[in-house]
């Protein structure tokens, strides 16, 4: 500034010293000082060192025109005021121009460094505002974009129903308006420019870049910052599917570790399962074998034969059960439903039948029935509800001490009818409630105390669930259990 | 931020809208009878100037208030009281005092937030002021070297009441009129429809044709380039300042202040 100031004496000083008035060769000297202001601070710059630089020459010039008229040297010391102005600012206009030419470069490799690292939408545009708003040279700034919950605003709260942003939001269409201090209808003096231009991605508008200045911005610039809407929707898009990207792998990645996880557990689950049901099934093998032996090769006393036959038939039952059981899992491992034969069926006599033969087989454990009058018929498949029945009274059996009391009953629901197994036993941790219905599954603790292959309850759950119904269990640990299965009763009139 | 407010429609239509065309022509009609008769003797040469001052300025500053979407009836009212205060003038009455008359009728339309679209009662700093005050004093100091240095003359300040009636004049009616018109009207309007060059350079230019077609301006080269000079420039300033500042009363204030130095060399 002081330079521009001091050349600008200088040339003064020159052209009253050499005496020759508007003719002075010194005058153009004057374009020395006015082009380093225009190089240094733009048109502005140029402008004023140019005004300058003719308000100081003029009183060379005037005189001449006063004292002789529009002779060929006046006009050209006014011809010299005319490039002088011209020279000032356009060369000015040249260098912002250039400025910003590389103020848009800047202002990419900005918006690639910001949006490099991965962030949330919000803090991304808090960013990029920032960096913009110092580079854009604006009073005022604001990003809008959409994400999947709604609006996501940098620079301001909320955009009101028809505001500018929304306009473009809307449209997609950038507008420029001229404003006054108190905005685009108010009074007052129209010195200020508001500018929103879409950001733009895959053709739809995905956001809202909008300035405000108090000042001109010009159609080029107006074109720029459309560019730099592009730019900023396509730079937030890419980080967008990035983040996706990265989300996704991520999300897979322990998608993949939980399933490998989940594969060992079966796998050792069903290693374990093949241990145990090959013990399960040797058990009423061996008895089997053992006393059809003892049969066809002693002769034995009928009471004794009669004995043995009723061990048979149990160990018998108990192979078909697991047999069964085996079948109905190996359908459900398959996503089939078990198959079933269903038929009005009265609750009670269907109850008792199987505690009774509980009652035959294992004297350990007491088993009260207690059955409310009225009960409405169920649509069941009566094999499919002795097995649920027998591998829920075997649990109780299984898990609590001998002489304690089993409790089997029944009760009308509003939709059918609820038979309650309880115990008084260890009881189920709260931890493994969720998953005792998984198949192979066994409580923890559960494994050494009692023998089983892990797939009565999968099977109780998905006999019950294929009638239309349900199993609810409750359970504290060393209190006991109830299971609760709720089965819909049959519909129409009931013979 | 005003972008995500609820917009309303920028002000529209056209560039001469508003205009009162009914009291133009009034004005207009008057001034011409006024030269006729005076031409023919029936009226004395005084009530021309009368008539031109009302006409000039009274034009001007009624079709600003009217762009500014004030009432007519203050329109008419300031046309009046520009009339009456050069009627005073003209008869001596109480001086240039008379020419406080207009400016207090604009200050009092600006105090009641008529004139915002003429960039008057709005906020304005200090730093404006003095800047559009420097603006004038350099402007004033060019023009008092370069008159020296053409025409030969030099300040005189021996004859302060004829120059005092002078600046009231131009503080009342020349500069008030013109700026209002000129920065808060015409350039406030264009500015809401061009880009800021363009706004200046139209409004500039009917600035500066304003005062070449005025009867009082000599007519010899020298004066009208150094006319063309000066008020070019200070009209382009004076956009700037309206811009910069939101607010008419620095440009007023260097047109205040570029006019006293004219006056105190032209009343020499």
């Amino acid at each position: 500034m002081i330079l521009i100031a001091g050349l600008l004496a200088v040339v003064t000083a020159l052209i009253a010293l050499d005496g020759a008035g508007a003719g002075s060769l010194f005058r153009h000297a004057y374009f020395l000082p006015v082009v380093a202001a225009a190089l240094r601070f733009g048109a502005p710059g140029g402008t004023l060192a140019a005004g300058a630089a003719v308000l100081l020459d003029a009183p060379f010039v005037l005189p001449a025109i006063e004292r002789s008229g529009l002779t060929a040297a006046s006009l050209d010391g006014l011809v010299t005021f005319v490039m002088l102005a011209l020279v000032g600012t356009l060369s000015g206009a040249l260098r912002a121009r250039a400025v910003r030419h590389r103020r848009r470069y800047e202002l990419l490799a900005t918006l690639q460094r910001t949006l490099a690292d991965e962030v949330t939408l919000d803090v991304a545009l808090a960013r990029l505002r920032s960096a913009l708003a110092g580079r854009l040279g604006v009073d005022a700034l604001v990003l809008v974009a959409r994400d999947e919950t709604g609006l996501v605003i940098a620079g301001g709260e909320r955009v009101a129903p028809g505001s500018l942003v929304a306009r473009v939001l809307e449209t997609g269409a950038s507008e420029f308006v001229r404003i006054s201090r108190n905005g685009a209808g108010g009074r007052g003096i129209l010195s200020r420019r508001a500018f929103a231009a879409p950001l733009v991605a895959g053709g739809q508008t995905i956001g809202v870049l909008a300035i405000e200045r108090k000042g001109e911005i010009p159609a080029e610039e107006r074109a720029a910052l459309e560019a730099l809407g592009a730019q900023i929707g396509l730079a937030l898009e890419n980080a967008r599917l990035a983040s996706r990207q990265r989300h996704f792998a991520a999300e897979l990645a322990d998608r993949v570790s939980a399933a490998r996880r989940e594969l060992e557990e079966l796998d050792r689950a069903k290693s374990a399962f093949v241990a145990i049901a090959s013990h399960e099934l040797r058990t009423p093998l061996t008895a089997l074998q053992g006393f059809s032996e003892l049969l066809a090769t002693r002769q034995l006393p009928s009471n004794e034969v009669n004995r043995l036959g009723g061990i048979m038939r149990r160990e018998a039952r108990r192979l078909g059960r697991i047999v069964s059981d085996l079948l109905d899992l190996s359908r459900i491992e398959r996503g089939l439903e078990p198959a079933l034969c269903r038929i009005p069926l009265a609750v009670e006599p269907a109850v008792v039948t199987t505690v009774d033969l509980f009652r035959q087989g294992a004297t350990t454990h007491p088993i009260a029935v207690t059955c409310e009058p009225a009960l409405p018929k169920i649509d069941a498949d009566p094999d499919a509800l002795e097995r649920v029945l027998t591998n829920l009274i075997s649990n109780a059996v299984k898990y609590s001490p001998a002489g304690s009391v089993i409790r089997v009953g029944a009760r009308p629901r509003a939709d059918g009818v609820a038979i309650d197994v309880a115990d008084s036993g260890r009881g189920i941790p709260a931890e493994a409630l969720g998953r005792i219905f998984e198949p192979y599954y066994r409580v923890p603790d559960a494994a050494g105390a009692a023998r089983g292959t892990g797939i009565g309850l999968a099977v109780v759950k998905a006999l019950v669930e294929a009638h239309g119904g349900a199993v609810e269990v409750e359970s504290a640990p060393m209190l006991g259990t109830r299971v609760t299965v709720l089965l819909p009763a049959a519909q129409g009139p009931v013979p | 931020m005003w972008a995500l407010d609820p917009f309303s429609q920028p002000r529209s239509g056209r560039l001469f809208a508003n205009t009162p065309l009914p009291l133009l022509a009034t004005l207009a009609t008057g001034a011409a009878v006024t030269w006729a008769l005076v031409d023919r003797g029936v009226l004395p040469a005084w009530a021309l100037r009368v008539a031109g001052v009302t006409a000039g300025h009274g034009a001007l500053l009624a079709t600003a208030l009217a762009w500014a979407r004030v009432p007519a009836a203050s329109g008419v009212m300031v046309v009046v009281v520009l009339f009456l205060a050069a009627w005073a003038a003209v008869h001596g009455v109480v001086g240039p005092v008379t020419y406080l008359a207009p400016v207090l009728s604009v200050v009092w339309l600006m105090w009641r937030g008529r004139l915002t679209d003429l960039g008057l009662g709005t906020r304005v700093s200090l730093r404006a002021l003095l800047t559009g005050a420097a603006i004038g004093a350099l402007l004033g100091a060019h023009l008092l070297v370069s008159a020296s240095r053409t025409f030969g003359l030099h300040v005189r300040l021996d004859h302060p009441a004829e120059m005092l009636g002078a600046i009231g004049y131009d503080v009342g009616a020349n500069v008030l009129a013109a700026e209002c018109f000129f920065r808060g009207a015409l350039f406030n309007r264009a500015l809401g429809r061009w880009s800021f060059a363009s706004a200046t350079i139209g409004s500039t230019l009917a600035y500066v044709v304003r005062y070449l077609v005025d009867p009082l301006l000599p007519k010899s080269a020298g004066l009208v380039v150094g006319a063309v000079f000066y008020l070019a420039l200070l009209g382009a300033l004076n956009c700037w300042l309206f811009r910069w500042s939101e607010s008419l009363l620095p440009g007023l204030l260097a047109a205040a202040v570029f006019f006293a130095a004219y006056r105190s060399l032209a009343t020499g």
